[in-house]
């Protein structure tokens, strides 16, 4: 068995910049949701999203290097170097490189397909063909720190970044590098805004009430979308103490879900956090809290609901943090930090936009800050689609 | 958390394939034995001006080989679809008991993005709202890992990688890593990637394509031939697929994953992270650099990528190996390249011969290994590396053993 060490964390996220100042934004019991400004949301039915807005790229990057950049990239190579001037540590050239991400570089195919139509097929700018993959935030980290590991970029819908960590964890694990960047990066554009609405996936105004995520909330109606980005330094030889320790991870599949939707498979849901509970080597019982999927939608967080009551008699804390930085958001690696950070600080954050509770559910969801002793925090990620990645991290090294 | 252990060995007990070539494995063998390329006319775009012409399709009407249902199909986008044949053949030949633990895994790096432009033309030259929401939800590069999962109810997860042209190289790595840390029972592996607008008039503009049928390692190459296509391998312990009586095709032996952190389109000059990630998959197996038979070449036919492979494979295992580059005959099928020539590869050490590299009339001045020029090639092939590298410098190689 083997614990990685989190020795670092890197954040661009909404409504904060650093690690500290996510951690403020997520006790603060706020949201970063808030109108839409960047694109017009007219003809939609939500008006409301977790976008970044205080993002500085020149504070990280050199204006040369800028250029070469889309979003997505700036976003990365701004945690990684966040995250590696907090582990106080100068990256080894063997190390890998993983993240995550959703939808990947929409916002360049668009301006790609934009100059396409302008200009003609052969005339559409090359530099932005080049950032049009989804690997380009991976491979702009590698440039920047002269990373040579493995590197590669998930791209498993809601749970992109966890098959990051998973992806760069077992890489450590296994000896193939000694430390990794692993992280998630997310543009919400009109585009994933517009086709989201569309499809009746985002929280609106209804009956009166406010549009906002509801977690666990009798009344939710659907998800706030985020975007950002967000690397956690992963060091099999950590020079300072960790924040935390990637200690087990579980997977199944939900084989009642369709290709885009969550299904009603809580058994499957279980499935991966009893793998993941036993890939740590500990037992339901050690489990101090959860940092759940839930984003809002109906369908989600009855099926994670469900599986939470069913796999544990006695649920421990749930936490749900994705109404206060979207679903998506840093291709969902800022709920993971949300966890890493309850374990540093030792504190379980409010479950923002949860108030009225569903009577399915036996478990409360948290509703203030609370300090607690916390070891080990299940995160759990369910996708659309089917696909469920469960981890552990805990507070110690065994 | 468990650790992956290399002592594991994984089985290779199903493969499938399709591409311009052939519809399945026996198809794609007889060509490659024929020496029988199929790049033709890019019919896909009609209306669409390229500088090139030229494209290694699947030419077949995919709904007819679909084991899918009507409802089913609607939803799938082309990458999809051609993941879900090439991992039906797969499955086939493996016959797994039972699916619940197991785990899809795939490279895919335009995903449904062929669908996705039908949505962004509407809106942008159109400048309508109506356009076809439908189609932009085929787009996520997830798209091909859920179909196949979905339509043969796999239980055990489900991971998508978009790593560029190495994306399926990653995918079947990832998965193995997964068995032998045995956070799976058993793994669909492969990759997908179907022509779209957006990758043709971007290695055009990038000035990579071939206005000829590509040439590797030929003096006279200049670029690549864009091809599609899917392929799937599926691997479980060793020990488990012996124990269930399965025939064992192959053993996936050793997986090495490297970054040039260079450029974000050219390889290094030296093939330096290329040359790690053959090293990293002989570490892994154990196995000594003149134990390699063969290698199936990333070899795109690019001026630079053919220079730099020769000179990763020289430093790597020196200049005798054979080599040979299988794009030759259905171009280069992107993020789907890693999984279709490996699937290639585990065909070249069961028939024990090595496909050639179609076009080498004069290799190049810098192209110095023994590329296998014009046919087929009986021999030993008891290690063989297949090499795929991708956008961003991402290397993958994998080492694969005879049964």
């Amino acid at each position: 068995m083997s614990r990685i060490p989190i020795t670092g964390m890197g954040v661009i996220a909404p409504g904060a910049i650093g690690a500290a100042s996510f951690g403020g934004l997520l006790e603060s019991g706020r949201t970063a949701a808030a109108p839409v400004e960047r694109f017009s949301t007219a003809g939609c039915r939500a008006h409301t999203a977790a976008l970044v807005r205080d993002f500085q790229p020149r504070e990280f990057i050199a204006p040369m290097k800028l250029r070469r950049m889309n979003t997505l990239s700036r976003y990365a190579v701004a945690a990684a170097r966040l995250a590696a001037d907090d582990a106080g540590s100068r990256l080894p050239s063997a190390a890998g490189v993983s993240f995550g991400t959703c939808f990947g570089p929409v916002q360049t195919s668009v301006e790609y397909m934009r100059e396409y139509v302008e200009k003609g097929a052969a005339l559409a700018p090359p530099q932005l063909f080049a950032e049009s993959v989804a690997n380009a935030p991976g491979s702009h980290v590698a440039i920047e720190f002269d990373l040579r590991g493995f590197n590669i970029t998930f791209t498993q819908r809601e749970s992109s970044a966890m098959a990051a960590l998973m992806g760069a964890a077992s890489q450590i694990a296994k000896g193939a590098v000694p430390s990794a960047i692993a992280g998630g990066v997310e543009e919400i554009n009109d585009v994933v805004f517009g086709v989201l609405d569309a499809v009746g996936a985002l929280a609106h105004s209804e009956d009166g009430l406010e549009e906002c995520a509801r977690p666990f909330d009798r009344r939710r109606n659907g998800m706030v979308i985020g975007e950002g980005g967000m690397a956690l330094l992963l060091d099999s030889a950590p020079k300072r103490t960790p924040y935390a320790y990637v200690a087990g991870f579980g997977l199944a599949r939900d084989t009642t879900a369709t290709i885009s939707d969550w299904g009603n498979g809580a058994a499957a849901v279980a499935r991966a956090m009893r793998s993941a509970i036993e890939d740590a080597e500990l037992v339901p019982a050690d489990i101090d809290a959860i940092y759940a999927s839930a984003n809002g939608t109906r369908r989600c967080d009855r099926l994670e609901g469900l599986a939470i009551q069913s796999f544990f008699p006695d649920p421990p804390p749930v936490v749900a943090t994705k109404a206060v930085f979207g679903e998506y958001a840093a291709g969902g690696a800022l709920q993971i930090a949300a966890a890493v950070l309850a374990l540093r600080d030792q504190k379980l954050h409010p479950s923002v936009g949860f108030s009225d509770p569903d009577e399915e559910f036996r478990f409360m969801p948290t509703r203030a800050l609370v300090p607690r002793v916390l070891r080990n925090v299940v995160v759990s990620s369910i996708s659309a689609g089917g696909g469920i990645i469960t981890a552990v991290l805990s507070r110690d090294p065994e | 958390m468990r650790i992956p252990d290399r002592n594991t060995r994984i089985a290779i007990t199903g493969a499938g394939v399709i591409c311009s070539i052939g519809r399945n494995k026996a198809e794609v063998w007889q060509a490659i034995t024929e020496s029988r390329s199929a790049i033709g006319k890019l019919t896909r775009f009609p209306g669409e001006t390229f500088p090139t012409e030229l494209a290694a399709e699947v030419e077949e009407h995919l709904d007819a080989l679909l084991p899918a249902g009507r409802r089913e199909r609607k939803r799938l986008s082309r990458s999809d679809k051609l993941a879900v044949i090439a991992a039906g053949e797969a499955l086939a030949e493996a016959g797994l008991p039972a699916l619940d633990g197991t785990v899809v895994s795939t490279g895919s790096s335009t995903g449904g993005l062929v669908e996705g432009e039908e949505y962004f033309f509407a809106r942008v030259m159109r400048g309508t709202d109506r356009a076809p929401v439908s189609r932009v939800l085929q787009q996520p590069t997830s798209g091909p890992s859920d179909a196949v999962a979905k339509v043969f109810g796999v239980g055990g997860g489900v991971l998508s990688n978009a790593t560029a042209c190495a994306s399926a190289g990653a995918a079947i790595g990832v998965a193995a890593d997964m068995l032998r840390s045995r956070h799976a029972d058993a793994a669909i592996a492969g990759g997908s990637d179907a022509l779209c607008r957006l990758t043709y008039s971007g290695f055009n503009v990038l000035q990579a394509v071939d206005a000829q049928p590509c040439a590797p390692f030929a003096a006279r190459r200049n670029g690549i031939t864009l091809g599609e296509g899917a392929a799937y391998l599926v691997l479980e312990r060793w020990d488990e697929a012996t124990a269930r009586g399965a025939r064992i095709l192959a053993e996936l032996c050793g997986y090495g994953a490297t970054c040039d952190a260079h450029h974000q389109t050219a390889p290094h000059e030296d093939g330096r992270g290329a040359e790690a990630a053959m090293r990293g998959a002989l570490f892994e197996a154990a196995v000594e650099s003149h134990s390699v038979d063969y290698v199936n070449a990333h070899g795109t036919g690019t001026l630079l990528n053919d220079s730099a492979e020769t000179k990763a494979i020289a430093a790597a295992l020196g200049t005798g190996v054979p080599v040979s580059s299988s794009k030759s005959y259905f171009g280069h099928t992107l993020g789907a390249s890693g999984a279709v020539e490996a699937v290639i590869t585990v065909l070249s050490i069961q028939h024990q011969i090595a496909p050639p590299t179609l076009r080498l009339d004069v290799p190049a001045f810098d192209c110095v290994l023994d590329y296998i020029p014009l046919t087929p090639r009986p021999m030993r092939i008891r290690h063989a590396l297949s090499n795929t590298f991708g956008f961003g410098g991402s290397n993958v190689s994998l080492l694969l053993r005879q049964a």
